[in-house]
C-alpha cells in the first residue's frame, strides 16, 4: 500500500509548467510566466491511487494535464511505466493514450451533447481498437465486438443497455459522470487521472460515483490519480496523498498518517477548516484561518511560498530559504523547515490572530500547538 | 454564540416572538405549455430574533425559492407564490414592490451564492455599499462613506479606504463575498439570508467567512437563515436545521438533536453519504441510491419513497404530515423512520411500526 515498496507505473521528476503572460498589440512581448506548476517530484505505484488535494489555483489540474502531456511541461520529466512521455512524437503519444486516460469535472461539457452514448463510447475502441485482454473476450475489432464491449462498458458503470440509443442531456449528473467513466475505462487503460470527478454532483449522488470509482480500480486493476479539493473526499479514496499550495508539493504522506498527524502547516490548517457535519466536533475543535487570499503564481512569495499566511511563521529563514520536500521519515515528506519541531511540539502559533479558539462553552485548553487539533477529532 | 437564543417553549405552532413565520409558502412556476413545477410545497419554519436556522437540501429541493419568495425577488410573471410570510407580525406576501423596497436591505437582507454575479461589475465598491446606506438613513454622502469604510474594516478587508474606490474585479473571490457581506450587513438588518455563501470559495476562505458571518451576526443580534448544501457548515453554526427535500421540509430539529440522531431516511442517508475526516476510510460509504429527480409529487406519496431503502407499501400515501416525535422540538415527515435511540447507547427502541406517525 505504501508508494515506497512496490514499482512505481509513474514517476514524475521536477516537472514544471509556467504559462507565458503575454502583452502589447502588435508584438506579444511576454512580461512574466504563470508558474502555475513549479518543479514537481512525485511517484506513483502500480495499483494505488494517488490524491492531490488544494485550493483552486495551486496547479494540481495543470499537473494532471501535464502528466497526460495535454499541456506541455516547460521542464522536466514523466516516465509512464518505463517510458518518457515528453520525448514521444505525436504518434507514439497517440498510442500511448490508450494506456493514459482521464475522467473530467463537468461531464455535461466534456461530452459532446451532439453524440449519442453509443457514438461517445465507440468512438475511443475505433480511435485505438479493443485492448489484448478484450479482445480475447469479445473478438477482434469489428463494429459487432466494439458494441458488446460498449454494453459491458455500460453494465460495469451501472447504466442499462437502453441507455446507448440516448444522448447526454437524457441523463442526469451522476449518470453523465457514469459515462465519462465507461468512456475513460473502455481501452483498459493503465492510469486514470480524475479531475474533480465528483464536484460538479449533487451530496447524495458524490457517494455513488465514489464507490463506483472503487469498483471499477478492484475491477480493472487501475492505477488513479484523483485530484480534487474535497480534502475529505480524497482521503476517503486515495492511498497516498500530495498537498499543493502554489505549483508544489508541500506535505506528501500516506492518507491515514496525513490525517492522523498533518505536518506542514498549510495542511494543519487546510484540515481544520474543512467542516465536518458532526455539532460536538465542531464545537470543540480549534480552527486554525488563515490570514487572506492564495498569492499570484506569477509572482510567488520569497523562500516559503506559504510563508505570507502561515500562523507559524519564523523569522528570516521562511522568508529567505526556499524548503525543500525532504524525507522526514519512510514515506513522509514535507516541505517546511521547522517540520520536526512543529512535530515536536515546540512551535507556537506566532500569529495569535489566525487561531479561532473553540467557542467559550467548551474551549480546550491546551489550544495552540498546531498538530494538537488532531487529537481534538479522535 | 449559542447562547443567543432560548428554546425553552415548544416547537411547532407559530410563535408570538418570532422575527420570521413562514407558513404553508407554495411557489409554483408555470410553463407556458406543460404541466407547472412546484418548487416550494408547503414549507412552514420560524425564526427567533438572533436565532440561526440552517436549511439544508440538495439542488432542486426548494432552499433558494423558499427565500427567494420571502425577500419578494421572484420574478413576477409565471410565478405563483402563496401561503403567507409575516416579518414582525406583517404580511409580506401582497407587499408593494415600493414597500418591499423599503424594508429590503434595512431589515431584511440576502448574500448570494456567487459575488461576481451580484456585485455591479463597473461600479466602485464605495458606491455599492453607500447606495444601501444612502436608500435607508438619512445621512450626508460622506457620513456614509466613513461608514462604508468601517463596515469593509469590520469585514475584515485590509487597508478599506483604498478598497472603496476598487472594482469588484480587482478583488478576489472571497474579499468579494466580504464586500457581499458588508453591504447586507450595512444597516443592520434584523434578519439575514445567506444562500450558499460559500460555496464558490475555497476551503480555507470558506472558514474565514463563516467565521466572520458568525462573529458580526452574533455582534448585531441579526437572525439568520444559512441554505447550503453541506451539512458540516450547518454543524458548526446553525441553531436550528430544516432539511428539505423536494420542496418540503422532511425533517427540523436542533442541530445537535438532529446529528445526533437523524431519523428521517433522507437525512440519515446524506450523512451516511459523504465521506469525513474522522472516519475509518476502508468503510464504503453508503450512498442513497438514485438521484435527487427521481420523486414522485408529494399529494401521491412520500417523494423520497423511490429513492428509500426502507420504503414499504403505506409509503404510498399522500398528505403526509411534519409531525413531532418522542424528541420534543424535532418534527418528522417519515411513515418509516429510523428508530429512536436513547442516548444511552444501548438502543431502547421505540414503536417504529408507522402508526403514530401518520
Amino acid at each position: 500500500m505504501t508508494a515506497t515498496d512496490a514499482e512505481p507505473i509513474l514517476q514524475v521528476t521536477d516537472l514544471e509548467v509556467h504559462f507565458p503572460i503575454k502583452s502589447g498589440l502588435i508584438f506579444d512581448r511576454t512580461i512574466g510566466h504563470v508558474r502555475a506548476v513549479d518543479g514537481v517530484d512525485l511517484s506513483v505505484s502500480r495499483g494505488t491511487t494517488y490524491g492531490l488535494v488544494g485550493e483552486s489555483g495551486c496547479g494540481k489540474s495543470t499537473l494532471g494535464r501535464a502528466i497526460l502531456r495535454l499541456e506541455e511541461p516547460t521542464n522536466g520529466s514523466v516516465i509512464f511505466d518505463g517510458i518518457d512521455v515528453g520525448g514521444q512524437s505525436a504518434e507514439q503519444l497517440r498510442r500511448l493514450r490508450r494506456r493514459m486516460q482521464m475522467i473530467f469535472q463537468d461531464p455535461l461539457s466534456s461530452l459532446d451533447p451532439r453524440q449519442s452514448v453509443q457514438s461517445l463510447l465507440l468512438e475511443p475502441l475505433r480511435a485505438h481498437g479493443l485492448s489484448e485482454a478484450d479482445r480475447d473476450e469479445y473478438g477482434a475489432d469489428s463494429p459487432k465486438s466494439h458494441l458488446a464491449k460498449a454494453a459491458g462498458m455500460l453494465e460495469v458503470v451501472g447504466l442499462p443497455r437502453s441507455s446507448l440509443a440516448k444522448y447526454p442531456h437524457e441523463f442526469s449528473g451522476g449518470q453523465r459522470q457514469r459515462i465519462g467513466i465507461a468512456r475513460a475505462m473502455i481501452l483498459n487503460p493503465d492510469l486514470v487521472i480524475a479531475d474533480e470527478p465528483v464536484s460538479a454532483l449533487d451530496v447524495s449522488v458524490q457517494a455513488q460515483v465514489i464507490n463506483l470509482l472503487e469498483q471499477v480500480q478492484d475491477l480493472l486493476g487501475l492505477t488513479y490519480i484523483v485530484i480534487a479539493h474535497d480534502l475529505a473526499v480524497v482521503r476517503h479514496i486515495s492511498d497516498r496523498i500530495g498537498v499543493m499550495y502554489l505549483g508544489r508539493l508541500v506535505e506528501e504522506a500516506d492518507s491515514d498518517e496525513l490525517y492522523a498527524e498533518p505536518l506542514h502547516p498549510y495542511t494543519i490548517a487546510l484540515m481544520s477548516a474543512i467542516p465536518i457535519p458532526d455539532p460536538d466536533i465542531e464545537d470543540a475543535r480549534e480552527r486554525i484561518l488563515l490570514r487572506g487570499d492564495l498569492p499570484s503564481p506569477a509572482n510567488p512569495p520569497s523562500g516559503c511560498r506559504f510563508h505570507t499566511r502561515c500562523p507559524f511563521r519564523q523569522p528570516t529563514r521562511c522568508h529567505d530559504e526556499v524548503p525543500a520536500l525532504r524525507e522526514i521519515e519512510p514515506g513522509r515528506r514535507v516541505a517546511c523547515h521547522w517540520a520536526e519541531d512543529l512535530r515536536a511540539g515546540k512551535l507556537q502559533v506566532t500569529d495569535i490572530e489566525l487561531l479561532v479558539e473553540a467557542s467559550a462553552d467548551q474551549g480546550r485548553p491546551d489550544a495552540g500547538t498546531g498538530p494538537a487539533m488532531s487529537e481534538t477529532r479522535h | 454564540m449559542t447562547a443567543v437564543t432560548t428554546r425553552a417553549e415548544g416547537s411547532a405552532g407559530p410563535d408570538q416572538r418570532s422575527l420570521l413565520e413562514i407558513e404553508d409558502l407554495h411557489v409554483t412556476f408555470q410553463r407556458r405549455n406543460g404541466p407547472a413545477t412546484r418548487a416550494v410545497d408547503g414549507v412552514s419554519y420560524q425564526v427567533r430574533p438572533g436565532e440561526i436556522v440552517g436549511v439544508v437540501g440538495e439542488s432542486g429541493s426548494g432552499k433558494s425559492v423558499t427565500s427567494l419568495a420571502v425577500m419578494g425577488l421572484l420574478p413576477p410573471r409565471g410565478v405563483r407564490v402563496f401561503g403567507s410570510v409575516r416579518y414582525d407580525g406583517r404580511e409580506l406576501l401582497g407587499l408593494s414592490g415600493g414597500q418591499m423596497a423599503a424594508l429590503r436591505g434595512r431589515d431584511l437582507s440576502m448574500v448570494f451564492q456567487d459575488p461576481m454575479s451580484s456585485l455591479n461589475p463597473v461600479v466602485r465598491i464605495g458606491v455599492q455599499i453607500t447606495e444601501v446606506l444612502l436608500a435607508h438613513q438619512s445621512m450626508s454622502r460622506a457620513a456614509a462613506r466613513e461608514e462604508a469604510e468601517h463596515l469593509l474594516r469590520q469585514c475584515g478587508i485590509p487597508d478599506p479606504r483604498r478598497r472603496l474606490d476598487e472594482y469588484p474585479h480587482q478583488l478576489s473571490g472571497g474579499m468579494r463575498q466580504r464586500v457581499m457581506i458588508a453591504i447586507a450587513l450595512a444597516c443592520k438588518p434584523r434578519l439575514l439570508i445567506c444562500d450558499e455563501p460559500t460555496t464558490a470559495l475555497d476551503v480555507t476562505i470558506q472558514a474565514q467567512v463563516l467565521e466572520l458571518l458568525k462573529e458580526l451576526v452574533t455582534e448585531l443580534g441579526t437572525a439568520m437563515i444559512m441554505i447550503t448544501h453541506d451539512l458540516g457548515v450547518v454543524a458548526g453554526l446553525c441553531d436550528r436545521v430544516n432539511v428539505m427535500y423536494a420542496g418540503r421540509i422532511v425533517e427540523s430539529g436542533d442541530r445537535r438533536e438532529l446529528f445526533a440522531h437523524p431519523r428521517h431516511r433522507y437525512t440519515e442517508g446524506l450523512l451516511s453519504s459523504i465521506p469525513r475526516l474522522n472516519e475509518d476510510r476502508t468503510e464504503p460509504l453508503r450512498p442513497i441510491p438514485g438521484t435527487p429527480r427521481d420523486v414522485v409529487g408529494w399529494d401521491d406519496a412520500c417523494a423520497f419513497a423511490p429513492r428509500c431503502r426502507y420504503a414499504q407499501d403505506d409509503c404510498i400515501v399522500g398528505g403526509l404530515e411534519l409531525v413531532g416525535t418522542e424528541h420534543p422540538d424535532h418534527l418528522l415527515r417519515c411513515v418509516h423512520p429510523a428508530p429512536y435511540y436513547l442516548d444511552a447507547g444501548a438502543g431502547h427502541e421505540t414503536d417504529t411500526a408507522g402508526g403514530e406517525d401518520r
